[in-house]
């Protein structure tokens, strides 16, 4: 009988068993959905026409031509693109702000993480409502120096700009949050010893600073890109995706094509489009992880 | 470094960080103003009638369906994450604690769990509870919320007991105590701010759908954040309900800026190294 000493021996036992009610429920609850996309998008499925029992890849050659589709592409990637530089040039310059600006301003932090918590579909109502020329206080103040705001929701690049800054609202926190964790790990040594050696404020947050924080700035981003790409409650409360088409994001799109045109498995095929998109990302995100949790 | 600073780079960063924070603030202002503005008040500037005031909108909310819709969320949204705490931290805890080769994938599959479009998930659960008689229940709702809180719980508490010293965890089981005893005895207290936060967070994500809830519930389980669009119609907008009915919604929220220190970063993704 070997004598047991530490604690791996007796997790290593368990490890299967403590794991596995989670592997099930992920199992039963995510992954068998995402088979089920997968499966679905392969059909010709409709929700009022009975299926045939057919697969092919019809759905997929479909989306290649579907002006609609490819337009949602461009509305997404310039929603995420123009939301991922407000939100993180935002996000930064407060977090940086409150360690070198205005350290003493405290009571700040709290107030500047509230829109995070907001739900989106308040988010969504509050912004609407100041993007509502009747209603807006923003236009009331304009009036008085007799300038007009115009009517953002109207106009094909206003809406997109109006739900870039509704985004930006409820998410610069997050990025704000990783960004003073990432600030608070740096040591003030470099900056006293680059000081020392009479490099001003500026100097020395371009070419200490930045450069430490950018692994922060980029795993940020690219962490926001991914949560941009599925814009719903903003674009289905504000725009309803329009005017027109013209906020129409590819992951509203797939949930117009499923649920309001019931065409189910061309809006499985477009989940998977934009599954796979995701994928690519989050496989970046978990090897530049596994990095820096190496370093 | 006593003498104070008012050079210009002085007073643009301090302007700056004015401007944030008014764009941070102002809008929570106006939602509390819209939920007590009369309707007769509501379409001319604040400061022309500042004063103001109306509870009409409180009873409208109280008179509607959106306390039931509050109970379904306060329902859902517990449940859930109560659930996907019981099964994610053991797994957690293997994880942190455990020898495995195949880390990468289980962080790997996780992060996509996060990152996939919820519409992916949705289409297959809403044929799937068409077909079974789960659409507009809670148990269809709880079982797709743990969609979005197990992957959650799972990645923070693995984050958060990796810190735990593994003597921490062997004085426990020289005691004669058995794994899971330890788990819940020594290793969950040890661990309890990170586990607080994880259980605030998935908490939130959930009160915070939108997306599941308009497809999957229909009238006797929507949750209060569909509940708040039946204030919106063709015809008009009921803006002073909208906004009440949005703050009351945040109310259960706010605790999470307690927490709003390295343990929500760490749970948001653990992305970074504070």
């Amino acid at each position: 009988m070997t004598t047991v000493t530490g604690v791996q021996p007796l997790i290593q036992k368990n490890y299967q068993k403590m794991l596995l009610p989670a592997v099930i429920a992920v199992s039963v609850f995510a992954i068998l959905p995402l088979f089920a996309m997968f499966a679905l998008s392969l059909t010709d499925y409709h929700l009022i026409k009975p299926w045939k029992g057919e697969f092919g890849f019809e759905n997929f050659i479909r989306m290649a031509n579907d002006t609609k589709f490819i337009s949602s592409i461009s509305i997404m990637l310039m929603l995420s693109v123009l939301g991922v530089i407000f939100q993180v040039s935002m996000g930064t310059l407060i977090a940086v702000g409150l360690e070198k600006i205005v350290p003493k301003w405290r009571f700040m932090r709290g107030i500047f993480v509230i829109p995070f918590v907001v739900p989106a579909i308040a988010v969504a109502l509050i912004w609407l409502s100041l993007f509502t020329p009747t209603l807006s206080p923003i236009n009331a103040f304009f009036d008085i120096f007799g300038v007009e705001v115009p009517a953002f929701l109207t106009t094909q690049y206003g809406a997109i700009f109006a739900i870039v800054v509704a985004d930006t609202w409820a998410s610069y926190p997050f990025v704000m949050l990783l960004i003073l964790a990432a600030l608070q790990g740096i040591s003030g040594d470099l900056d006293e010893a680059a000081s020392l050696d009479g490099a001003t404020k500026m100097q020395i947050f371009y070419k200490i600073t930045l450069p430490l924080l950018a692994p922060a700035l980029l795993m940020v981003a690219l962490f926001r890109f991914i949560e941009t790409l599925k814009h719903f409650p903003l674009i289905f409360v504000m725009t309803n995706g329009g005017p027109g088409r013209s906020t129409q994001a590819t992951n509203y799109y797939a949930y117009i094509q499923t649920f309001q045109s019931s065409n189910v498995s061309y809006g499985a095929a477009i989940a998977v489009f934009l599954f796979l998109f995701a994928a690519i990302i989050s496989f970046y995100i978990a090897r530049a992880n596994a990095r820096i949790s190496d370093a | 470094m006593l003498k104070r600073d008012f050079s210009f780079k002085k007073i643009t960063g301090v302007t700056l960080m004015l401007l944030c924070f008014a764009f941070a603030l102002l809008p929570i202002i106006w939602a509390l103003i819209l939920s007590f503005r009369p309707t007769t008040h509501l379409f001319e500037p604040v400061w022309e009638s500042p004063t103001a005031f109306t509870l009409d909108n409180f009873h409208t909310l109280v008179g509607s369906d959106f306390p039931l819709a509050l109970l379904n969320s306060l329902v859902t949204a517990g449940a859930s994450t109560l659930l996907a705490l019981i099964i994610g931290i053991p797994a957690g805890f293997a994880l942190a604690k455990g020898r495995s080769q195949k880390k990468f994938i289980a962080s790997w599959m996780l992060l996509l769990l996060r990152m996939a479009p919820p519409v992916g998930f949705v289409i297959p659960l809403f044929l799937i509870y068409l077909n079974v008689g789960l659409l507009d229940t809670w148990i269809g709702l709880i079982a797709a919320y743990m969609v979005l809180t197990l992957p959650l719980v799972v990645w923070s508490s693995w984050t958060s007991m990796a810190q735990i010293p593994d003597e921490l965890i062997e004085a426990a089981l020289i005691d004669g105590a058995s794994l899971y005893q330890a788990l819940v005895k020594i290793i969950i207290p040890a661990a309890r701010p990170g586990i607080i936060a994880t259980a605030v967070l998935a908490f939130l994500i959930a009160w915070n759908d939108f997306f599941f809830a308009l497809i999957i519930t229909r009238s006797d389980t929507v949750t209060a954040p569909v509940a708040i669009m039946n204030f919106v119609s063709y015809a008009s907008v009921n803006w002073g309900s909208i906004a009440l009915a949005s703050v009351v919604l945040t109310l259960p929220t706010i605790p999470v800026i307690i927490f709003a220190n390295k343990y929500i970063v760490q749970s948001m993704g653990g992305a970074v190294k504070g």
